[in-house]
């Protein structure tokens, strides 16, 4: 734009300029076919110049002829008028020019040059161009230069270059607002699809959704791709180790039945052989799982079914216990996990209670700050000293060895809850007994 | 009481059928879950133990057919899966109570037995009907403290009429309950157990009730 304007600027003003000076020229050229040499040795025109302006007052168009003399000790020359136009009215140019020294021939290129005019009111940028000729019947050569105010023409270049500025300038504007226009609006897509991928990733939806454009439609398919691969992945190897889990127990169950009802040293082996194996396979199917906790992306789980589940199985498992479960607090909670991270965890407090408990266990789930929610678990059993709940928490510990369980319940409940950024806490219930405090991350609506 | 034990894995449902029959049981065994549900919804079974990654059919699909055939007889899952999710999907199909493998036998008898009791109302493993005693736990039968010797069949006779005291039971519904499918069935050899049972713990301890069945009598409701 601004390359534009300024080259704009110099094309008009060398066009205007060059215009300007044509007449000029040619009233030089005129002066010169004119000037005679007078009887009296004194010049004279034989013709006046056609341009009328020239005969009228301070027009701001001038002529002189005269004589270059050089002023002495400064590298200056000044005219020594003889004829001058009418339109001088008695004033005088300011025409000194080192360049008369240099004046060229007649034939060649005149000495073009600017001062100042006589009309001071007029605030006159003169235009000069001379030319040097020797008339017949002299010997000195005379300068003759014709002069014009440039003011007008400067100030009409001004303005147009002022208006072409303007123009553009306006141009550039709209340019620029249609270029960011286009880019909003041709962008709008992109930064909806950006959105829904942040959506996917703060676990408020499961995939990529909306309607793209054909050129970005690849890319919403492409990421939902990458995310159910990448849920596929984690679900499959956790599958591989399951089975493998899974396949390997009813050999061991097999193999420690058959010991259990041999009682010799062959079988006493087998057995503790057999119990290890079990605890390896126990081990590795949770470490793999713990391996794969928190891996994959934008995997999460309604809350309330995988917890009514709990409330409706519990009570059935311990069913001489007569269990009654209470579940209260805010509906509609997603846990940012893995549904069977959630279940481990809940599942193992609720039943950890339930073993506990007298008959009562409480169940509060509460939306907090910070993107979390508070599942507490409450039991009305003998609760738990700070020094018990911390053996519990250790890996493999057991607390009462005569209530059936692997021990391994609770200290899983803290690795998961640690996996995901969350937290553990035990304290004593309104009703004496234990309760346990979950907090957990949940899918936030922005 | 008999059983149906539900498993595709050929040596554990071995070790489980004997070791049950020891305890005094009539055992079925079904291999895969296609011949379990046909089993299960065509004998009557006291309780079934089933596992429940099955060929054909899998465990969870069997049971979830058999409430809805209005099958209640109580079942406990037997299974490598230890998943909470599964518990629930287990529990929520209808079953009564569930144990991972690999398991001990004794818990898997002694929950079974807590599932028998409750079925048939009772609090505990031992009836008693004055001063007879049956022991479901220990297979045995004891009258004034001591033992009597009972073979299997007269075992599972006694335990069954003890289980349902005081109710006549008739002799079709006997022999279902007795007998596995291996067994020559034969509605008279019902009588014969019952009469080597009365010789064994007291002839006026069965009734019985003409066209009807047999009935043991319990004292206390009696008024003896």
């Amino acid at each position: 734009m601004i390359f534009v304007t300024l080259a704009l600027g110099l094309v008009s003003r060398n066009s205007s300029y060059r215009s300007f000076d044509e007449p000029l020229e040619a009233a030089v050229t005129g002066l010169i076919a004119s000037v005679e040499t007078g009887e009296d040795g004194v010049l004279r025109l034989s013709r006046e110049l056609p341009d009328p302006r020239y005969q009228r007052a301070l027009s701001g168009r001038y002529w002189v002829i005269g004589t270059a003399t050089e002023v002495v000790g400064q590298d200056r020359y000044f005219i020594i008028p003889q004829l001058s136009s009418r339109s001088l009215y008695g004033t005088l140019l300011d025409i000194s020019n080192p360049d008369y020294a240099f004046l060229a021939e007649q034939g060649q290129e005149p000495l073009r040059f600017t001062t100042p005019g006589p009309n001071i009111d007029a605030d006159e940028n003169l235009r000069v161009i001379a030319r040097q000729v020797i008339l017949p019947n002299m010997t000195t050569p005379v300068v003759v230069l014709a002069a014009a105010d440039r003011a007008p023409v400067i100030r009409s270049i001004q303005n147009f270059i002022l208006t072409a500025v303007t123009l553009l300038l306006i141009l550039t504007m709209g340019l620029i607002f249609a270029v960011y226009a286009q880019v909003r609006i041709g962008l709008r897509p992109l930064f909806a699809l950006g959105k829904s991928i942040a959506d996917v990733r703060e676990g408020r939806m499961a995939s990529v959704e909306g309607e793209y454009p054909p050129e970005i439609a690849p890319l919403a398919t492409e990421l939902n791709s990458l995310i159910s691969h990448n849920k596929e992945i984690v679900d499959r190897a956790q599958t591989h180790v399951g089975n493998l889990a899974h396949a390997l127990k009813t050999p061991i169950a097999v193999l420690r039945n058959e010991a259990a009802a041999a009682k010799t040293t062959p079988s006493r082996i087998v057995t503790k052989q057999t119990d290890i194996m079990a605890a390896q396979v126990d081990h590795h199917l949770r470490r793999a799982r713990a391996a794969a906790r928190g891996q994959a992306i934008g995997v999460r789980a309604e809350m309330d079914p995988v917890i009514d589940g709990l409330v409706r199985t519990l009570p059935r498992i311990y069913r001489d216990k007569g269990l009654k479960i209470t579940k209260t607090g805010d509906p509609g909670l997603i846990f940012r996990g893995h549904p069977r991270d959630l279940e481990d965890m809940v599942g193992n407090l609720m039943d950890n209670a339930a073993k506990w408990t007298s008959s009562h266990i409480d169940v509060t789930l509460r939306k907090v700050e910070n993107g979390l929610c508070r599942v507490r678990i409450a039991d009305d059993g003998p609760g738990l000293t700070a020094a018990d709940i911390e053996t519990a928490l250790k890996r493999g510990a057991r607390l009462d060895e005569a209530t059936p369980g692997s021990g391994l319940g609770l200290s899983i409940v803290k690795d998961l809850a640690d996996a995901y950024k969350g937290s553990l806490t035990f304290s004593r219930s309104d009703a004496g007994g234990l309760q346990a405090e979950l907090h957990l991350p949940i899918a936030i609506d922005p | 009481m008999r059983l149906l034990i539900v498993e595709d894995d050929a040596d554990l449902s071995r070790q489980l059928k004997s070791a049950f029959k020891d305890a005094g049981y009539a055992v079925d065994v079904a291999k895969d879950g296609e011949e379990g549900h046909f089993l299960g919804d065509t004998e009557p079974y006291d309780a079934v133990i089933l596992d429940l990654g099955l060929p054909l059919i899998d465990g969870v699909s069997v049971l979830q057919k058999w409430r809805a055939d209005g099958k209640d007889f109580p079942v406990l899952i037997l299974t490598a899966r230890d998943q909470w999710s599964e518990k629930v999907a287990g529990f929520d199909a209808g079953a009564d109570d569930y144990l991972t493998k690999p398991f001990h036998v004794e818990e898997l008898m002694a929950r079974l037995r807590a599932l028998l009791r409750r079925a048939a109302g009772q609090t505990t493993d031992t009836v008693e009907l004055g001063d007879l005693l049956v022991d479901n736990r220990a297979a045995r039968a004891f009258i004034d403290g001591m033992a009597i010797k009972l073979t299997s069949h007269e075992f599972r006779l006694l335990s069954y009429m003890a289980a349902h005291k005081g109710r006549v039971i008739s002799r079709t519904e006997l022999v279902e309950h007795i007998y596995d499918q291996d067994f020559d069935r034969d509605s008279n050899t019902i009588e014969v157990f019952v009469g080597r049972l009365r010789k064994k713990i007291g002839t006026d301890r069965i009734e019985t009730v003409r066209g009807l069945g047999y009935r043991l009598l319990d004292p206390e409701s009696e008024g003896a």
